[in-house]
Parts: structure tokens; C-alpha cells; sequence
């Protein structure tokens, strides 16, 4: 009998602000218990900025006070890497202001159990009901993006996968207005995420056959001493693949998300498209390049295919689309494929530190500027909540000429135009490309770019060239937040787009270690 | 000996009981099916030598996740039937061949893989120092961060299902006195009739008849009609026996 129980060693201090932001998501849920109803909002909103400004701050602590980490911590279970350090920290600047805009009370329906158009719906509204809910919700996803993106073995990963996924199902359901689209995304999100999370499962099973080990590290030393055993391997890595790519909305898994992104209320939808697209990239790049790094032979024609159909469904579909926010989900897709064209620019370890320096830096800018979007999107009004349909958008400029200038802004820095940060961010990803011989890649991406920027630009043309409806939308009077979250973006968008310099050297830093193992 | 025994006893089993549970339309034969695969499961781990596999089998799945299944039916009910019409042209079909496809690549790839001669357990879980023993070494050692986070995991769900389902009563519950006066006032005063309240017969299936003697067509109840007409089974007074014929024609359309 093997009595002798080691003592497992967990790094607190490095893992110190997932703890945090775990931590006040639990406390979050006991002021739902105990703390008056008139109160939990007041207790709630300062306890999330605080869990998450003092989790960014934790990180600043551990980079320049007891420098980046080079072992994994908590036995192996967390990689506390450079990489990781910079993920959280867009993460975390991703989710505080997309809390932002969470905290403009009215984008939440009253009461979740009351059937949409009852009696009982008027009443909570009348009364003022609010889920304050929401707030621990948002919390837990986003302990469970930062887990996501720095988990060092399989088994982590696939329970920070639920822990992030879980709350964002039940949170795209609770939208206050056009209810029942809201709880079919949610239950299509739920439906699908599901079925993805069973994939990544399969091969998790199916490699750990192949590898006897969960470790990251493990499953790469497995691949050069295991033989005989190779479709064990082949099928584990693109069952593992399809559950990665239907987080990231990678074609052919991209159906999701037109429905998900429009029907959820749309903060959640901000918080969606920015800090679950940055955590799913940073597991993806950890499993393809960590653990199937040695693989790339493999992999890299399929991922090939898939970022040629992605950049170009995302961009062809865009155009088609009326309402607004399914036109930002396709130009999200459009942007995974982007993204994806930095993850296959594998070479040495030089060329490595490049594109992964191009990927955080892309990943922060398209954040940033999506969460800025979508707030645009939740103020422009009509009597059925926001006006979604694209001809309601026409003659924007000439009504609310400011509003409609910063939107314009943000579309021409999704559509990569020099001058604002998107160009910087595409041209990151696609010169490490381009020097990690997928040239032919770099170029289907520019073209799509060229495709999408049409779209972009008829946008633009429809809000500052079109007569304005008769009885357009009204553009209401941004809260505090809302505002906020328009300004920072968009200051953000200007900053990056002019003056990259700190970023990019900060991005190449936390690149230069790559990922420990 | 023993264990080939078993096997092949529950291999028939589990094979015939997942395969009523694909093609029975009723879902609680469906579900009381699955309960049925679950546990046959149970008992082959446990033959394998991982005792703690089939103690955790039987009470998350044939303990936890089969009564909530059941319990779904039961608040969905039981009589509802699903509709069955397919809104994707050919889906069947289409379904039917990637399913197969995909069972040939993934039988044909592992078939090919190289697998030496089975080794069993036994020998893994005695060096370990036995099968529970060496798991908690696992979970709370190497995995404990995973199996600390699943926490949030749980908590989420709480407050999850709390979100989505639990009613806050803005207004205060109606009382029966309120209720007997709305009831009145509505214009439709005597309560709904029990079923076999006016009838020879003080029995759930047959019909209520109403002070004029016509058949009250409330207390038809649905479930016993349809069971009537499939068995052809019919009272033996023709007013009745039309009740039932129209309830489930009416329930048809």
C-alpha cells in the first residue's frame, strides 16, 4: 500500500487573479442571498470593477515585481506564461468594459421565469425587478476564459471550457426585449456548445489513449516515442480541433453565431465577441502548438483549409446580412479566419515569438474595437429596443452626426484601413504569415479584407449619404457607462492606430518567452 | 470464465435495451431504456476492476441524471407527443449516411491502430495501491486545481437554474376566496365536474353526464380515450362511447 500522500503545491500568488475574480463571483452570489433586494445592485457593481481592475493589477504586480513565471503552476495545471500574463490582461480590460456596459439596467429582462409577454413580465417591470445576477455570472465567465486561455493540460481545459461556456448560455437568454429570439440563441448556443464540448471530449479520450497523459507537454514527448498508434492520434487531434474551432467560429463550425450574437442582449454579445474569442485563441494556439507542435506536418493542411473557408465565408456571408449585429457577427468570423492565418506562421522559435506577437496584438485591437461597436448598437433606438435593421441605420450621420463618425471609425479599423488599429493589428499577423511561407494565405486574406471592407464601407455610405427615415430611430442619450465604453474604445482605436510602439514592444515581450511547457 | 459470462449475458442486454431505446416512441420506455444501458454498464466496469467507476456510473447516471431525465417527462407529461415532422428535406437520410460514415472511419482507424494484448487493471491498481486509493492520490494532487474549479461549475448551475426558474411573486397569491368570486364572476359558476360524477359507473374512464344528461366533454380524459380507441374498447352506451371517438378526433386534428 502506497500510504504516503504528497502535499500538492499551489502557487497562490501566481495564480492570484483568477483566484480574485473567482473569489468575488462567490461573494457576488452570497449578496445575492443575504443583501436586500434595493441594495444588490450597489454592492454588486463595485464588487465586479474591483474583482477585475484587481486582478489586472495583480498581473502588473507579478510582471514587474516577481517577473514572468517559467514553470507551470498548481502541479503542472496552470501555465502562467508570458502569453498568458498578456491574454488575461486583455481579458480582463475586455470584460471591465464591456461591465460597462452591463450595468445600463435595461438591456436584462426583469424576471427570466416569467413567460415573455405575461401579465407577470409587466408587473416585474413596473416593480422594477432586475437580475443582479447577471453580475457573478459575468464573473464566473470570465475566471473561466482566463483558466481557458492558460490551462497547461487537457483535463483543465476542458473544465475551464464549461466553467467560461456555462454562464454565457444562460446569459444570452436574458434579453429584455425580443425575448423569445433571446432564449433560442441561448438554447441554440447551449445545444451546439454542447455538442462541441463533447468533441473536444472524444479527443481528449481518444489522445490520451495515444499519449497516456493529459499534459500538454506530455502529449508532445509522446509524439516522438509512441508509435504504431497514429489514428488514435490523427482523430483525437480533429476531434479536439472541432471543439476548439466552434468556440473561436471557425467555418465550418461558424453557424452559431449570426443567431447567438444577435439574439443575446447585446453587452453579452460585446463580452462574447471580444474576451471569448482572445480566450479561445490562446487555448487553441496552447493545444496546436504545445502539445501538437511536433505535428504541424498534420495539421497545417487542414488548418490551411479551414482559414481559406473562414476569411472567406465570413466576408462573402457579411454582405448579404440586413441587421446589424448578424453583420458584426460575420465580420467576427471573418476575423477568426484572420487570426487563424497567425496561428499556422509556425516555424522556428523567432518566427513563433512573431506571429504569437501579431496574434495578442490583433486579439487586443479587435477586442477593443468590438466592444466600442456593439456599444453603438445599444444606442441607437427605435420603439422595439435597439434598431437592428440596417435601413433604419440610413442617414445616421445626419442625425447624430458624432455618434454616427465613431462607428464609421470603428468600421474602417475592422476593415484594416491605415490610421486606425486594426491596420497595425492585420499587418502583425499578416507579415509573420508572410515570412512563415503562407504567403498564399496572406494573399486570400487581403483579398477578403478587400471584400469585407466593402461591406464596411456601404455601411458608411447608408448613414452619411442616405436621407434619414421619417421615423428613424432615436438615438437615446447614452448612460454614463455607455458613453465610457465609446470613448475608451474609440480613444483606443486612435492610439493604437497612430502610435502602436509600447503595445507592439509589450505583445513582442510576452511573446519572446513562447509558451512554457 | 466468470467474466466472459457476464459479458456475453450483459452484452445481449445492453445491445437489445439500446436499441428499444432508439426505436420505442414512448418517452419513458425510452428513458427506463437508457436506465437499463447505464446500468449494465455499471456492472461490466466493475467486472473490469474499476469498482469505483461503476459506483460512480450507477449513482450520477442511473441515480442522478435518469431521474432528472424522468422528471423532465413527468413536467412535460407524459401524453404530449412530440412533433414529429422534419423540417429538413432528406435530413434521415443524410443523418443515416454521416452517422455511418463516421462509425467506419472511427471503427476502421482504432481496428488499425496497434494494440498489444490487454493487460487488465489488476496489476495497474495493485502497484497504485488499489482503485480508490490511487484515484484520490490523482484528484487531489496532480488534478486538485481542476477538481476545485469544478466548483464554479456547480455553483453556476445553481444559480442558473435559480435565474431561469424561480418565480418572484410580485403580487400576492390569490386566495380561494378570490378565486371562488373570479370564478363566479366570469360568467361560468359551477366548478369543472369530476370525472364519473353523474355516471352509473364511479370510474376515471368513463364520462361525466351533465344535469341535462348530455355527456360533460371536460371530463374526457384524453390519455384513456386514445388508449379506448386503439384498444377498441368502448362503454357500452353509445352517447359515451361518441364522447370518447370525438375527444380523440379533436385531440388528432
Amino acid at each position: 500500500m502506497n500510504n504516503t500522500f504528497q502535499a500538492p503545491t499551489i502557487e497562490y500568488g501566481q495564480l492570484a487573479p483568477l483566484l480574485l475574480v473567482f473569489g468575488a463571483a462567490v461573494v457576488g452570489v452570497l449578496i445575492e442571498a443575504f443583501a436586500p433586494r434595493y441594495l444588490r445592485k450597489s454592492f454588486q457593481v463595485p464588487l465586479t470593477f474591483v474583482s477585475l481592475l484587481g486582478a489586472f493589477a495583480l498581473i502588473l504586480v507579478q510582471v514587474f515585481v516577481s517577473g514572468v513565471p517559467t514553470a507551470p503552476a498548481a502541479m503542472g495545471a496552470v501555465a502562467v506564461d508570458g502569453p498568458s500574463l498578456f491574454i488575461w490582461g486583455v481579458i480582463l480590460i475586455l470584460a471591465a468594459v464591456s461591465v460597462l456596459l452591463i450595468t445600463d439596467d435595461d438591456h436584462f429582462v426583469p424576471q427570466a421565469a416569467a413567460v415573455p409577454g405575461s401579465a407577470e413580465e409587466d408587473d416585474a417591470l413596473a416593480e422594477g425587478a432586475a437580475h443582479t445576477e447577471v453580475y457573478p455570472l459575468v464573473l464566473f465567465a470570465v475566471g473561466g476564459m482566463l483558466l481557458f486561455a492558460a490551462s497547461n493540460d487537457l483535463l483543465m481545459m476542458f473544465v475551464a471550457l464549461e466553467v467560461m461556456s456555462l454562464p454565457l448560455y444562460l446569459l444570452c437568454g436574458l434579453a429584455r426585449r425580443r425575448r423569445l429570439l433571446s432564449q433560442e440563441a441561448s438554447v441554440k448556443y447551449f445545444l451546439l456548445g454542447a455538442f462541441s464540448s463533447g468533441f473536444f471530449l472524444y479527443g481528449m479520450a481518444l489522445i490520451y489513449g495515444f499519449a497516456g497523459t493529459v499534459d500538454l507537454a506530455g502529449i508532445s514527448r509522446a509524439l516522438g516515442t509512441v508509435s504504431g498508434q497514429d489514428p488514435l492520434l490523427l482523430i483525437g487531434t480533429a476531434l479536439l480541433g472541432v471543439g476548439l474551432l466552434f468556440k473561436i467560429g471557425a467555418a465550418p463550425f461558424q453557424a452559431w453565431k449570426p443567431d447567438v450574437y444577435q439574439g443575446a442582449p447585446t453587452p453579452i454579445t460585446a463580452l462574447m465577441a471580444s474576451g471569448t474569442l482572445v480566450a479561445a485563441f490562446g487555448a487553441l494556439l496552447r493545444v496546436f502548438w504545445v502539445a501538437l507542435g511536433n505535428l504541424d506536418w498534420d495539421w497545417r493542411p487542414v488548418m490551411w483549409g479551414v482559414a481559406i473557408l473562414t476569411m472567406v465565408l465570413g466576408a462573402i456571408l457579411a454582405i448579404t446580412q440586413t441587421d446589424i449585429k448578424r453583420m458584426l457577427a460575420y465580420s467576427s468570423i471573418a476575423h477568426a479566419g484572420f487570426l487563424l492565418v497567425g496561428v499556422i506562421a509556425t516555424g522556428d522559435a523567432r518566427q513563433n515569438a512573431d506571429a504569437l506577437s501579431g496574434i495578442l496584438f490583433y486579439l487586443l485591437v479587435y477586442g477593443i474595437t468590438t466592444v466600442g461597436a456593439f456599444a453603438v448598437v445599444t444606442v441607437v433606438r427605435d420603439a422595439g429596443g435597439e434598431a437592428g435593421h440596417l435601413s433604419r441605420w440610413a442617414g445616421l450621420g445626419k442625425r447624430a452626426p458624432a455618434l454616427a463618425g465613431v462607428f464609421a471609425f470603428f468600421l474602417l479599423a475592422f476593415a484594416g484601413i491605415p490610421l486606425t488599429s486594426g491596420f497595425f493589428g492585420k499587418y502583425a499577423v499578416f507579415a509573420a504569415a508572410a515570412t512563415g511561407g503562407a504567403l498564399p494565405l496572406v494573399i486570400v486574406g487581403v483579398v477578403s479584407s478587400a471584400v469585407a471592407a466593402f461591406f464596411y464601407v456601404r455601411v458608411i455610405v447608408l448613414m452619411f449619404f442616405s436621407e434619414p427615415a421619417a421615423d428613424g430611430p432615436t438615438i437615446a442619450v447614452p448612460s454614463m457607462g455607455t458613453a465610457a465604453v465609446v470613448t475608451v474604445a474609440a480613444a483606443a482605436t486612435v492610439v493604437l492606430g497612430v502610435f502602436p510602439e509600447p503595445v507592439l514592444r509589450l505583445a513582442d515581450q510576452a511573446a519572446s518567452t513562447l509558451f512554457i511547457r | 470464465m466468470g467474466e466472459t459470462i457476464t459479458f456475453w449475458v450483459l452484452a445481449v442486454v445492453s445491445v437489445s435495451a439500446a436499441l428499444g431505446l432508439v426505436f420505442s416512441r414512448k418517452a419513458v420506455y425510452c428513458a427506463l431504456m437508457l436506465g437499463v444501458v447505464m446500468f449494465s454498464l455499471a456492472v461490466l466496469y466493475a467486472v473490469q476492476d474499476a469498482p469505483f467507476l461503476a459506483a460512480v456510473q450507477i449513482i450520477v447516471y442511473t441515480g442522478a441524471v435518469m431521474m432528472l431525465f424522468l422528471f423532465v417527462l413527468m413536467l412535460v407529461g407524459v401524453d404530449s407527443s412530440d412533433s414529429l415532422v422534419e423540417t429538413i428535406r432528406g435530413q434521415r437520410f443524410w443523418a443515416l449516411v454521416a452517422g455511418l460514415a463516421f462509425a467506419a472511419l472511427v471503427g476502421l482507424a482504432i481496428g488499425n491502430t496497434i494494440v498489444g494484448p490487454a493487460a487488465g487493471l489488476a496489476g495497474a491498481t495493485q502497484a497504485a495501491g488499489g482503485n480508490v486509493p490511487a484515484l484520490a492520490q490523482l484528484i487531489f494532487s496532480r488534478y486538485v486545481f481542476a477538481f476545485e474549479v469544478a466548483s464554479a461549475l456547480l455553483i453556476t448551475a445553481a444559480l442558473g437554474a435559480m435565474v431561469l426558474a424561480h418565480r418572484e411573486r410580485v403580487r400576492p397569491k390569490p386566495t380561494q376566496k378570490e378565486l371562488a368570486r373570479a370564478r363566479f364572476f366570469s360568467g361560468y359558476a359551477p366548478s369543472l365536474p369530476g370525472p364519473g360524477t353523474y355516471a352509473r359507473n364511479n370510474a376515471i374512464d368513463m364520462p361525466a353526464l351533465l344535469p341535462d344528461g348530455s355527456v360533460s366533454r371536460l371530463s374526457v380524459n384524453r390519455v384513456i380515450a386514445r388508449h379506448d380507441v386503439d384498444d377498441d374498447h368502448f362503454p357500452e352506451d353509445a352517447k359515451l362511447a361518441d364522447a370518447i371517438r370525438q375527444a380523440v378526433e379533436e385531440e388528432g386534428k
